[in-house]
């Protein structure tokens, strides 16, 4: 059989040049397990929200709302009293609200503050295809009270999931569980653990705030635009003479699957995916496979020469070029299919390292039947790409040149040149591309905020009344190590809640504008190092004035410096001005410094700080930095005093601040580490190519040698022309990475520049590397015994 | 059986041709022992390659039992090829990589024959030559002249009408080329193998019946 010939001479090939093998097969296994991973991960991103049985026909209703003059804002919050409105329209099929609220779950000794904790309608179930494992999907949600778990949840609480029928306790009110739901995939931007009925919550429809996430199901996808035009009418009609002129309110319509990738609604459930990141990721993908085919290539027709004898022969004997072609590529078959065993078990291997790395919950899949295809696709395609050249190009010698012991130097040369230069260009590229972007990130996280997040510990204010929270309070401020005591509505790193100020001394009377404002505790610009331009800190006979029962209430306010800018003031001018801010009056009290409150990626827009004590979301305390572990333990202690039932949960600032950048993060990481891989893949190659031009270039080495050169000046002969090969790829890198890294600046109003010394960083690098690497060989080539060499010719 | 009509063969030099081989006209007969000798760079090799389809002339005919080579289509020449003609080399150009016995086997994988008769084929040319016993070896593990044996076992298996052999003994001490040449000789009495062989040798050329001088290309017989 002419195949086991292939195979035989194939595998005898491989053991008798085990460096060549080795270099091969770890290459193109490291391409193809980072190429598992990327896929995995990009295929995961890609199909979000797909799996839903009615994927087409699921819509999330988007809010939009601007100011007279001033930008709209679209968030994914639309008021309560939409769903049921909705539900008589003829092309809704059914709608569900969603209400996230944090809980306490409590069953047994065992009591944790759930953060993917849902209410929600009773279609919920039937209209998302989150599959029940106990429970009937149509009534699991049918009434007040209850709830459904999700898998894990189940175990971690009762160790089964057999419990439908039993109670837990959601923030101290009894709840039956109805149902076990199936761990929601990662690949979906609604993960709950736990999904309560929506009656629990006791709320009334209206149309005041807008604090909840309606879904709908479209009878058909067409009547989506008719929708938008239905549900803008109907909520100017709500809204009737409370419509100021000007302003712009609307409902669009959004497709559940591009929510992830494409929504430009805010206060998503889930932080969405940024397409340039998986188009980036993509493109890695396939370049760490291109690259791996890349070394196949070059290595293969790097050792044209001494396989040339061979080729010669057989043609002698009677093979003619197609015969050739196939016995090359059953070599390259071999190669690649161990190649593609170690790759896969690599993938197996890293994955739960990738998962952290990415912050996903992705699995191979080896149950199932799709991965072996899709296997089996990457595993031709590379066979191809990688085979096709080389076995083109081997067998495409004239038996008669080899024969009459003509050498065959390096044949096939400028492609192969061409080659290494792509390859190292690619790593050019991802080497600048990780510093640029490691230093935004740096810079992100070091640039003075005009506020100071550092050793700010966070807890939830939620259980607590103001009453309990000022004695808490005074209770922190006494544990030693603990600074400053204050709290605020939302995170101070990411301010969201927008209101709009009018009737402003000065301006005309239908002057208004949109504006974020955070209502605070009174030490809070102190607790979070904010300064003042203008004016004096709060007092505690201005939080009595707020805590004046509704009608004598007056608010103070700080302004930062770009609010005051764009109304056209200077901050001494602006004190004392009395405004209205959604129906509350007051003056202004103090202008702030600029600070940032939300993502660099966005300029400073204008802000109001404002005392009013209805609710705090988050306790802030400013930790001294030092025994921290003891200081956390004294807080708890105090925690536990006030509020026994509720587990003590606590976070630094730093992570929410972290939390801003999470996809930058993320792709930074990703990014590196496959940079590196790249650049080890190429290198890889680089090792090869050397090693076969230092092994033809013995006798010259020989020759000059005995001739009287030195070890220094033979590695410099050796290693000048890859070098020369790594400085034309940094030329054709450089430029290309500058033109990305510049784009991808652009996103950020605050961004760290582009510095020359970056791509004299990332050209030494490289050059370093392929120096190390072509070195390795070329010195060995250097210190050879000159004698020998010639003798062996 | 081997006619070459006006064969040259020549290459670009600048604006002219340098001829390797002019105007060679040459009729070999079926059961022949051709001897081609000449002075290095005399064309021999290129004449050799020529008639074993490994080279194309430039000019002029050539008739295998009379048909056209050159207007034959690539399934032909490469039937022609595989099924007529064996190839020796100085070198041995054994594969490395093959034991013994697959070398000697590899031509009739390229002829696609069954697997059942390749085996018997091969099974009777290692026996004819005494070689059963290093079956199993490797090319580095054989002497020069056992693996000239190796080589010339290969050529013969194809069952060829002609064996071309250039310089068979150039690698051989004069005992080993003396067993070389009687196998030759052997050859071509016993199986009726016409054979071409290149030597700088007298003594080998005395082996054949006929001896062909080429000096710059031109033939002196």
């Amino acid at each position: 059989m002419m195949w086991r010939n292939y195979l035989k001479t194939a595998v005898r090939n491989l053991m008798k040049r085990k460096l060549y093998s080795v270099i091969n097969i770890t290459g193109l296994a490291a391409g193809i397990a980072c190429f598992i991973l990327l896929a995995l991960y990009l295929q995961n991103e890609w199909t979000y929200d797909k799996f839903h049985a009615n994927a087409a026909e699921l819509y999330r209703i988007r809010l939009d709302y601007g100011e007279k003059d001033q930008p709209v804002t679209h968030t994914a919050l639309t008021p309560n009293g939409l769903a049921p409105v909705m539900k008589d329209f003829p092309e809704v099929k059914s709608v569900v609200r969603i209400y996230p609220a944090t809980s306490t779950v409590r069953y047994g000794d065992k009591a944790a503050n759930e953060k993917r904790f849902i209410y929600s309608d009773p279609a919920f179930f039937s209209m998302f295809s989150f599959p029940l494992l106990s429970g009937n999907a149509a009534t699991v949600l049918n009434g007040p009270n209850m709830v459904v778990l999700s898998e894990s949840m189940a175990r971690k609480y009762f160790g089964t999931t057999d419990i439908v029928g039993k109670l837990v306790k959601v923030d101290n009110k009894e709840y039956q569980v109805t149902g076990v739901a199936l761990d929601p995939p990662s690949n979906t931007h609604l993960k709950f653990d736990f999904v309560a009925s929506y009656a629990s919550l006791g709320k009334k429809d209206g149309w005041d705030a807008a604090n909840y996430y309606t879904y709908a199901q479209l009878a058909d996808k067409g009547t989506a635009a008719g929708l938008q035009v239905r549900l803008t009418n109907l909520i100017k009609e709500q809204m009737g003479s409370a419509l100021r002129s000007g302003v712009t309110l609307g409902f669009t319509p959004e497709q559940l699957q591009d929510i992830h990738l494409h929504s430009i609604a805010q206060n998503s459930t889930e932080q969405g995916g940024d397409i340039r990141y998986n188009r980036i990721l993509t493109v890695v993908a396939i370049l760490l496979l291109l690259i791996a085919c890349i070394n196949f290539m070059n290595l293969a027709t790097a050792r044209s020469a001494e396989r040339s004898r061979e080729i010669g022969v057989r043609k002698a004997m009677g093979a003619i070029r197609g015969q050739l072609f196939w016995q090359f590529i059953a070599e390259s078959t071999l190669i690649t299919f161990c190649a593609m065993v170690l790759g896969v078990l690599l993938a197996l291997v890293l994955l739960p390292a990738f998962n952290s790395l990415a912050a996903t919950r992705l699995s191979m899949g080896l149950g199932n039947a799709r991965i072996y295809t899709w296997l089996a696709a990457v595993f031709f395609c590379t066979t191809f790409l990688a085979g096709t050249y080389p076995a083109l190009f081997l067998s495409g010698f004239k038996p008669v040149q080899v024969l009459k012991g003509r050498v065959l130097h390096m044949s096939g040369g400028n492609i192969r040149k061409g080659l290494v230069v792509f390859q190292f260009a690619a790593s050019v590229f991802f080497i600048i591309c990780t510093l640029v972007v490691g230093n935004q990130l740096r810079y992100i996280q070091h640039k003075k905020l005009g506020m100071d997040r550092s050793q700010v510990l966070v807890l939830s204010g939620e259980n607590f009344n103001s009453q309990m929270l000022a004695s808490f309070k005074s209770r922190l401020q006494q544990q030693s190590g603990v600074q400053m005591v204050s709290a605020s509505y939302d995170s101070p790193v990411a301010v969201g809640g927008g209101y709009s100020i009018s009737n402003l001394e000065g301006k005309p009377a239908d002057y208004s504008i949109n504006i974020t404002a955070i209502p605070v505790e009174k030490d809070y610009l102190r607790t979070m190092g904010i300064s003042l331009l203008a004016g004096s800190d709060l007092t505690d006979a201005d939080i009595q004035d707020v805590l004046k029962p509704e009608k004598d209430q007056v608010f103070h306010f700080f302004l930062n410096e770009t609010a005051v800018k764009y109304l056209g003031w200077t901050p001494e001018a602006a004190l004392g001005k009395r405004m209205v801010m959604n129906g509350r009056a007051g003056t202004i009290k103090g202008v702030m410094k600029d600070f940032h409150f939300a993502s660099m990626k966005s300029k400073i827009t204008p802000i109001v700080v404002f005392p009013e004590y209805n609710w705090f979301g988050q306790i802030l305390v400013k930790t001294s930095g030092k025994n921290d572990r003891q200081v956390i333990a004294g807080i708890e202690g105090i925690w536990k005093d006030f509020l026994p039932a509720v587990p003590f949960n606590y976070h630094f600032m730093d992570e929410d601040f972290n939390e801003l950048y999470q996809s930058e993060f993320r792709t930074s990481t990703i990014l590196s580490t496959f940079s590196i891989v790249i650049i080890g893949v190429s290198c890889l190659g680089l090792l090869g190519l050397a090693a076969f031009t230092a092994e033809q270039r013995t006798r010259e080495v020989g020759i000059r040698k005995v001739l009287g050169a030195s070890a220094a000046s033979l590695v410099a002969l050796l290693s000048k022309d890859f070098i020369r090969l790594v400085l034309i790829a940094l030329c054709i890198a450089s430029p290309l990475a500058w033109y990305a890294m510049h784009q991808w600046l652009e996103g950020f109003a605050y961004h760290a520049g582009l510095s020359v010394w970056t791509f004299l960083l990332a050209g030494a690098i490289a050059i370093m590397i392929a120096l190390l690497t072509v070195s390795l060989q070329s010195v060995k080539a250097a210190l050879m015994d000159p004698v020998k060499s010639l003798r062996s010719e | 059986m081997i006619q070459l009509q006006k064969i040259s063969r020549h290459y670009p030099v600048g604006f002219g041709k340098n001829y390797i081989l002019k105007d060679i006209d040459l009729t070999i007969n079926e059961g022949e022992f051709v001897s081609i000798m000449g002075p290095s760079g005399s064309g021999k090799s290129t004449l050799l390659h020529i008639l074993g389809l490994l080279e194309e002339p430039s000019e002029g005919q050539y008739l295998f039992e009379g048909e056209r080579v050159d207007k034959m289509n690539e399934k032909k020449r490469t039937q022609l090829h595989r099924g007529s003609i064996g190839f020796v080399f100085q070198a041995y150009h054994l594969i490395d990589e093959l034991t013994v016995y697959e070398n000697i086997e590899t031509p009739l994988l390229y002829k696609n024959i069954p697997a059942s008769e390749r085996k018997s084929r091969v099974a009777d040319v290692l026996d004819r030559f005494n070689m059963v016993a290093k079956k199993d070896l490797f090319p580095n593990q054989l002497s020069g002249g056992q693996q000239q044996l190796v080589g010339i076992a290969r050529a013969i298996v194809g069952e060829p009408r002609v064996i071309l052999a250039d310089e068979p003994t150039g690698n051989l001490h004069s005992d080993q080329a003396k067993v070389i040449m009687q196998l030759f000789k052997h050859l071509n009495e016993q199986d009726k193998i016409t054979i071409i062989q290149v030597t700088h040798s007298d003594l080998n050329a005395t082996y054949g019946n006929r001896v062909i001088q080429i000096r710059d290309g031109h033939i002196h017989e």
